[in-house]
């Protein structure tokens, strides 16, 4: 939400742009490679030493870039896991000497103490309703209190002066710098292959809107948390490397200043493109070293002016900018071919309807919204739910997806009580909801959006993209009906209003839901689209035996689709029936002429 | 009753320290994380008051007028172009602590300060002797909840405020300039920052990283307490109790931390905030 950024190249950039930055690329990552390579013949002593230094942080560097650049959580904290890491190889070196059971042991311990404590952390900053805002404090926490308990260690930790002169492994300097080198560049491929692969784009769809996530079955804070694990562990074992090259531990590895160095790498190379972070990382330590002598207050104070500005003016970075030329700009993903995924072949046989609530109660303090609600719907059947504005109609919605909402009363989805069960776990008992206004990824495209919303059906790979993309018919004809099989490779906030809506119900139909919870499907969309998408619904309901929901004010179009009409009025379902049957009432009749109270004579 | 003095002079500092953090908070949603720098600029103000050997008094004046430019300055500059995207927001605003730190540490460098206090001497309370300038902080801290609150329910500008804290779309098209409510409430919370800045300082020195322990609980004690004054008083006086207690009878080093762990827990078990209740 917070990365509303302008740097996407224009839509028809995105035609020429694969070629050219995918050789862009290449050459970079070449020259990259043969720098380390051919390094300790080409630079002295002293620049090996700080190169060393720089890759280990660059790779602490890169997992921020993950975390921030790609999902979006902002984290001073990487610093902690980078510390520890370092002190797991200072403690045990200088405590038990070294052999190769202590570098195990000291291996085991950087690896588990991070991925206990980004548990920890994870699990304190991300649970539904927390804010990025909070996540990003408890980060900063998580440095000051580790520099803290470091400091007040004692001898056992070497206090504020951390612990020298342990045991180490006995490499010259050339073998540190190709370890610490191939390490970088295996975090860096690692990073690339995931954010790249189908379940990196779960991050950045994370990062769009969590609250869609949640409707698609993703449980966003728990891939959060895995997240955050995977690269503290990472974090981790690049501060074992720096602890056992340097020989030096001390409190700052897991100050929150090194975590603020680490955002400002980033920032300053270039969020979200990983190479730039690397390359952003690297140069300012070697520049830092260099300079940080010759003019020590002067060198942080243009660093932090120039951080400040880059944020203003250019959030996305120095190095993408300096590198435009070479025609290094942001990939386009390549288009997937559709393909029909059959409906998975268990028809609910159950004798259990697909949504049942009874009693439903919800108030906001003293106002009462709904009341007493009791409903039944049984698959193959269409309800169409009306009502003026202000009847309860979206809340009711709500409480039917949202276990937390309701204020008593019983829901149950396919024979399953929702209780408390948040969105993502309603999902997973077969409901989908399509929201009022078009709730979609925006920096996403057509196709991406798609592949998420099959997440849960289809598990996606970690490395890999997959050339095809696969449908439920259903859904297929929504996205072909829409012409929205021409723009695949659109990112989805060009899109049209019409378009975004007819996105959000292809994604809502690629869940294939037992039930679909629609508000109002067709605003925004043309006279034929509506037709059309009418046909869509009524195939639902008729051919696949899928429950629908549908809260619409065009009366033509629920008459030509439902099966039988709700009518929801001051929170009471009022009346029940057949299309002809409610518009001839009475009683309906005055509640859309706005002139009666609430109706005593109540079915 | 030394304990009681202690929790209560406590409370009053973490209340003064939190106020200016709290305005920017309720009404733009983002923490502004230079808050820690602009402390460090309030304790520098009493050092340069202290140098002119003026009135110590003087540095309260000095300190908000300071805190007040400060704050203008960086809202026309850096918060207002970064208000669509809060975290960058946020992230500016450290980037700025930074430059102000390292520009002190320029101008005065790195050595611990002190300075005079503008109040000396003990005052005897149920006979206990205890410091009067920490005493004197509970009644600031109790009139500046007072005014704050005031301000904020009493005054046309609190309405237009709380207007635009509610809903700013409905709010600006009732007329009310919302960036203009932005503007005097970030200069006015960057003012109170510095003169917290400033009114801590006699009970402790001066030196370039003296925002750093406050900031963390000044954070944290924002984001359990929800919007209003009174409840950020509240917030104080449990978590500074639960700070002295755990500092007295067991470490110093765990009582600094007492209040950012407590506070985490506490949100992640009730996610709607300690005062919503």
């Amino acid at each position: 939400m917070a990365e509303a950024r302008t740097d996407r190249l224009p839509v028809a950039g995105q035609q020429t742009a694969p070629i050219r930055s995918g050789r862009g690329l290449l050459a970079l990552g070449i020259v990259g490679l043969l720098l380390i390579a051919v390094g300790p013949w080409v630079f002295d002593t002293y620049l090996l030493n700080i190169l060393i230094k720089s890759f280990f942080f660059a790779i602490a560097a890169i997992t921020v870039d993950v975390l921030w650049g790609y999902t979006g959580y902002l984290t001073f904290g990487q610093s902690a896991f980078f510390g520890i890491g370092a002190y797991a190889a200072g403690l045990v070196f200088t405590h038990s000497g070294f052999s190769v059971s202590t570098v195990l042991l000291a291996l085991g311990a950087a690896v588990l103490v991070t991925a206990a404590v980004a548990g920890l952390v994870g699990w304190l900053s991300f649970y539904r309703g927390a804010s990025p805002f909070f996540a990003t404090v408890i980060s900063l926490v998580l440095p000051i209190v580790l520099t803290q308990l470091l400091l007040s260690g004692g001898a056992w930790t070497g206090s504020s002066s951390g612990l020298t002169g342990y045991e180490s492994f006995d490499l010259s300097l050339e073998a540190w710098y190709w370890i610490a080198g191939a390490a970088l560049v295996a975090a860096g491929l690692l990073a690339w292959m995931v954010v790249r692969s189908d379940a990196g784009r779960i991050l950045a769809a994370i990062r769009d809107n969590e609250s869609r996530c949640s409707y698609l079955g993703i449980n966003a804070s728990l891939v959060k948390i895995a997240l955050l694990v995977a690269t503290a562990v990472i974090a981790g074992l690049a501060g074992f490397g720096y602890g056992s090259f340097s020989g030096v531990v001390a409190p700052e590895l897991t100050g929150f200043v090194l975590g603020t160095e680490l955002i400002i790498w980033v920032a300053l190379g270039g969020r979200g493109t990983l190479w730039g972070p690397l390359i952003g990382a690297v140069l300012i330590n070697v520049a830092t070293a260099y300079l940080s002598s010759s003019m020590p207050f002067a060198w942080q104070l243009i660093l932090g002016v120039a951080f400040v500005l880059v944020i203003v003016l250019l959030p996305q970075g120095l190095v993408p900018l300096l590198l435009k030329p070479l025609g290094l700009g942001r990939q386009a993903s390549n288009v997937p071919a559709l393909a029909e995924r059959a409906v998975s072949g268990k028809p609910v046989v159950s004798d259990k309807p697909a949504l049942t609530m009874r009693g439903v109660t919800k108030r906001f303090g003293s106002l009462k919204v709904l009341q007493g609600i009791d409903l039944q719907a049984n698959a193959g059947e269409l309800l169409g739910l009306i009502g003026p504005n202000g009847a309860g109609k979206t809340t009711l919605m709500r409480c039917m997806s949202d276990g937390a909402d309701r204020t008593s009363g019983e829901v149950e989805l396919c024979g399953n009580d929702i209780g408390l069960l948040p969105p993502d776990a309603c999902v997973r008992f077969g409901l989908g909801r399509k929201f009022q206004n078009a709730n979609i990824f925006e920096s996403l495209t057509v196709a991406e959006c798609l592949r998420i919303a099959g997440t849960i059906l289809e598990k996606p790979s970690l490395v890999r993209c997959d050339g095809i993309l696969r449908l439920p018919p259903y859904a297929l004809d929504v996205v072909r009906t829409t012409e929205l099989d021409r723009k695949l490779n659109v990112v989805a906030r060009d899109l049209s209003h019409g378009e975004q809506q007819a996105l959000e119900l292809a994604m809502v139909l690629a869940l294939e839901p037992r039930i679909v919870l629609l508000d109002e499907p067709t605003a925004g969309l043309t006279k034929t689209e509506r037709t059309r998408i009418g046909m869509v619904l009524s195939s639902l309901a008729h051919r696949y035996g899928l429950c629908c929901l549908l809260v619409e004010h065009d009366l033509d179009f629920v008459e030509e689709i439902a099966t039988r009409i709700v009518v929801l009025h001051q929170g009471t379902i009022v009346m029940e029936g057949s299309f002809q049957e409610v518009v001839n009432s009475e009683l309906v009749k005055t509640i859309y002429a706005g002139s009666t109270h609430t109706p005593k004579e109540t079915t | 009753m030394v304990l009681l003095l202690d929790l209560l002079t406590t409370a009053a500092m973490l209340f003064v320290v939190t106020a200016g953090l709290m305005m920017i908070f309720g009404v733009m949603k983002i923490v502004n994380f230079a808050h820690g720098a602009l402390l460090t600029l309030g304790g520098y103000a009493s050092y340069v008051t202290t140098q002119l050997k003026l009135d110590p008094w003087l540095s309260w004046p000095l300190a908000l007028i300071a805190g007040v430019m400060v704050g203008m300055v960086v809202e026309w500059l850096i918060v207002k172009p970064l208000y669509k995207r809060p975290l960058d927001a946020i992230l500016a605003t450290w980037g700025l602590g930074i430059v102000i730190g390292q520009l002190i540490v320029m101008g005065f460098g790195r050595e611990v300060q002190f300075v005079d206090s503008p109040l000396s001497g003990t005052w005897s309370i149920a006979g206990v002797d205890y410091s009067a300038y920490r005493l004197l902080l509970v009644p600031v801290a109790v009139a500046l909840c007072l005014l704050l609150t005031g301000l904020l329910n009493g005054t046309r500008f609190g309405i237009r405020t709380r207007a635009v804290i509610m809903n700013e779309a409905l709010a600006s098209g009732l007329g009310i300039h919302s960036g203009w409510v932005r503007f005097v409430t970030f200069s006015l919370g960057a003012g109170l920052g510095t003169l917290a800045g400033t009114m801590i300082t006699p009970l402790s020195s001066v030196d370039p990283n003296m925002g750093m322990p406050w900031l963390v609980s000044a954070f944290m004690l924002v984001m359990v307490s929800g919007h209003s004054m009174p409840s950020l008083m509240l917030t104080c006086v449990v978590f500074g109790a639960c700070q002295v207690l755990v500092s007295t009878y067991a470490s110093p080093v765990l009582g600094g931390l007492t209040i950012a762990v407590l506070a985490a827990v506490t949100l992640r078990i009730r996610p709607k905030g300690f005062a919503h209740g």
